[in-house]
């Protein structure tokens, strides 16, 4: 179990450097994306800075907390498809049956596609998580240690929600939009401070849109150490893994091969 | 012992159908209306160790989804299929360790690097020990002639080049059987050539079972001993390659481009003339009732040639030949089931 494990984590490994190798082949590309992520973050936090200029605080969360939730979403989300870049084109690939390459070599389908691909714009995702991390001013280790525990956590419920709805082309011909459309919700309702959030509403964001796991979650984590409050993310984490296994592995039934010409890059 | 074998396997899709224009997307979307296509039709074949066969027939034959279910990569709708033992949908890992493949319009070296590191990242996909995964490519570098390709990224590479590389990155592992669908597709002549002498240099060196989809009849004549057409989801023919090129390879296409102007009293015996242009003619030709190079003799005392090619039928043609061949089939659209094979014979074919 545990050599099969050293396998799988070294043939990931591999496919993530080669990834790195094939990004760098085009780096001023690279760059700019990476660049051009850190800015449209940038951006969308002014508006939390102005806001604070006028009110004190909002449902709890001042601009530290702020700082804590931006970090702690841009670092996952970056994670996530640093190493999972194809877990928002599932739904594509799926639709137009590009799957072919992934079922014809003796690797679990599901990791090998998903690890195939990195996306450069999460470079600047990562960078702005690090750097929003360090206006919080929690520089003591047990508050690294759960920070970057949240964000890999966090990482996993985001690949994982993006590649489940993904896997809907299998159902439904085409979830392209959907996919692109629901995880802009995720990403949207985890940037702002759950308390805003009442009722059936709150509910759906602990359920069918972990937002709630993504942002506000996480941010209670590291402020107040909580090991339970994280043993409840790891377990929603589990969840989305084991939800997007089983969806997966029902869906790949229905799967048509299509005669598309594609490349790996 | 078979090392390949297809029971009455079948497998239907579902297609959206969709009138023209946007009333008809609008209509589509209100109340979608699907057609059940049958893809394949109840084929049945077995294949033994080291057997190359050719299974063609026409784009949308079925030849694609037949080599997919059996690489295990589509589920069948029915019918039972096994290689090397195992049930390819079922098994499909396990069977991917004993089976390459290479599809033609699908690549799976990585676009942007050179082929080298999708053969580094292969040695870890098959987990292969590393001294025996070097000497392996060394063999494979060797015999496909891709040695001062290795460094070039993909991209830069030619299509022919391309195709060599794809075949060396699927025969890593040495897998016993190698499912090549149409790699000759948009080759030029001389890239199909060599990539048909490397493929029967690695069958001859390996005894490798190759399984090889082609809409091209060029490919069935250079590398198999056994060919099977394949026609709408069924097998309208299955022999050897020697019978099929008897019966229905016999046709050649000779285009001929003259250094001046077609003489007005042009005209050729025992052969049909197809086309007549100012420069040049297109003649078709049965080669049991006159060689080719007799005709090309014939030809070349009209005027100076600058330019002759010598084509086979197109596969539709073929095809339609076989139908015509045995009247109890019937060509598409008949709302007769047409018979499983219009000439097939149980004993696989060995030379």
């Amino acid at each position: 179990m545990l050599k099969r494990l050293r396998v799988e984590a070294g043939f990931v490994g591999k496919l993530v450097r080669l990834n790195l190798a094939s990004n760098m082949e085009y780096r001023a590309t690279f760059l700019t994306q990476a660049i051009g992520m850190f800015i449209n973050n940038g951006i969308y936090f002014v508006f939390w800075l102005l806001f604070f200029d006028r009110f004190e605080e909002i449902r709890g969360y001042q601009i530290e907390q702020i700082f804590l939730l931006f970090a702690i979403v841009a670092l996952g989300w970056g994670l996530a498809f640093t190493f999972a870049g194809n877990a928002p084109r599932l739904a594509q690939m799926v639709a137009e049956g590009r799957l072919d390459y992934y079922l014809t070599l003796p690797r679990p389908v599901l990791p090998h596609l998903l690890f195939t691909r990195m996306d450069p714009f999460t470079m600047g995702d990562l960078t702005f998580g690090v750097i929003a991390y360090l206006f919080t001013g929690r520089f003591d280790v047990i508050s690294i240690g759960l920070f970057l525990a949240c964000a890999v956590l966090v990482a996993v419920i985001c690949a994982s929600f993006y590649a489940t709805i993904g896997c809907l082309s299998f159902f439904v011909g085409n979830a392209t939009q959907w996919s692109f459309g629901l995880a802009n919700a995720l990403v949207t309702f985890s940037l702002y401070p759950l308390g805003l959030f009442q009722g059936g509403i709150r509910l759906v964001l602990f359920t069918v849109i972990p937002a709630a796991f993504v942002g506000g979650v996480p941010v209670e984590v590291v402020e107040t150490h909580s090991l339970m409050l994280l043993g409840a993310l790891a377990g929603a984490a589990a969840i989305s893994v084991l939800v997007l296994n089983v969806v997966f592995r029902i869906g790949l039934r229905r799967y048509e091969s299509g005669s598309a010409i594609h490349v790996n890059i | 012992m078979p090392v390949v074998v297809l029971d009455n396997l079948h497998k239907t899709f579902r297609v959206k159908q969709k009138a023209p224009g946007l009333r008809g997307s609008i209509r589509s979307l209100v109340r979608a209306e699907w057609n059940t296509v049958e893809a394949v039709k109840g084929v049945s074949l077995a294949l033994d160790e080291g057997d190359l066969l050719a299974f063609i027939g026409p784009n949308g034959a079925g030849k694609s989804t037949t080599i997919k279910m059996l690489t295990g990569i589509l589920f069948p709708t029915g019918g039972q299929a096994q290689v090397l033992g195992y049930v390819p949908w079922q098994q499909r890992r396990a069977l991917a360790y004993h089976i390459g493949s290479v599809f033609g319009q699908k690549p799976q070296l990585w676009y942007h690097l050179p082929p080298q590191d999708t053969f580094e990242l292969f040695a870890h996909i098959y987990e292969l020990d590393r001294t025996a995964f070097q000497k392996r490519k060394d063999f494979l570098v060797e015999a496909l002639g891709i040695g001062d390709w290795l460094a070039t990224p993909v991209r830069k590479l030619s299509l022919g080049q391309r195709m060599r590389c794809e075949i060396a990155a699927s025969l890593l592992h040495g897998p016993r059987i190698l499912f090549l669908d149409e790699p000759t597709i948009g080759l030029d002549v001389i890239a199909k050539q060599q990539l048909r002498e490397a493929i029967k240099t690695l069958h001859d060196a390996e005894n490798l079972t190759i399984f090889l989809t082609s809409h091209d009849a060029g490919d069935v004549e250079s590398l198999c001993k056994r060919v099977i057409v394949i026609n709408h989801g069924q097998v309208i023919f299955d022999d050897r390659t020697s019978a099929l090129k008897r019966r229905f390879l016999r046709r050649k296409i000779i285009g001929v481009r003259f250094g001046e102007p077609v003489p007005d009293d042009f005209s050729v015996r025992d052969a049909t003339l197809l086309k007549r242009g100012t420069w040049g003619v297109k003649i078709e030709l049965d080669t049991h009732v006159r060689p080719v190079d007799d005709l090309i003799k014939a030809l070349m005392s009209f005027a100076p040639v600058v330019d002759i090619t010598v084509e086979d039928p197109p596969m539709e043609q073929i095809i339609r030949e076989i139908y015509q061949a045995d009247e109890s089939v019937q060509i598409k659209g008949s709302p007769e089931p047409a018979p499983a094979s219009a000439e097939r014979q149980s004993e696989p074919a060995a030379e």
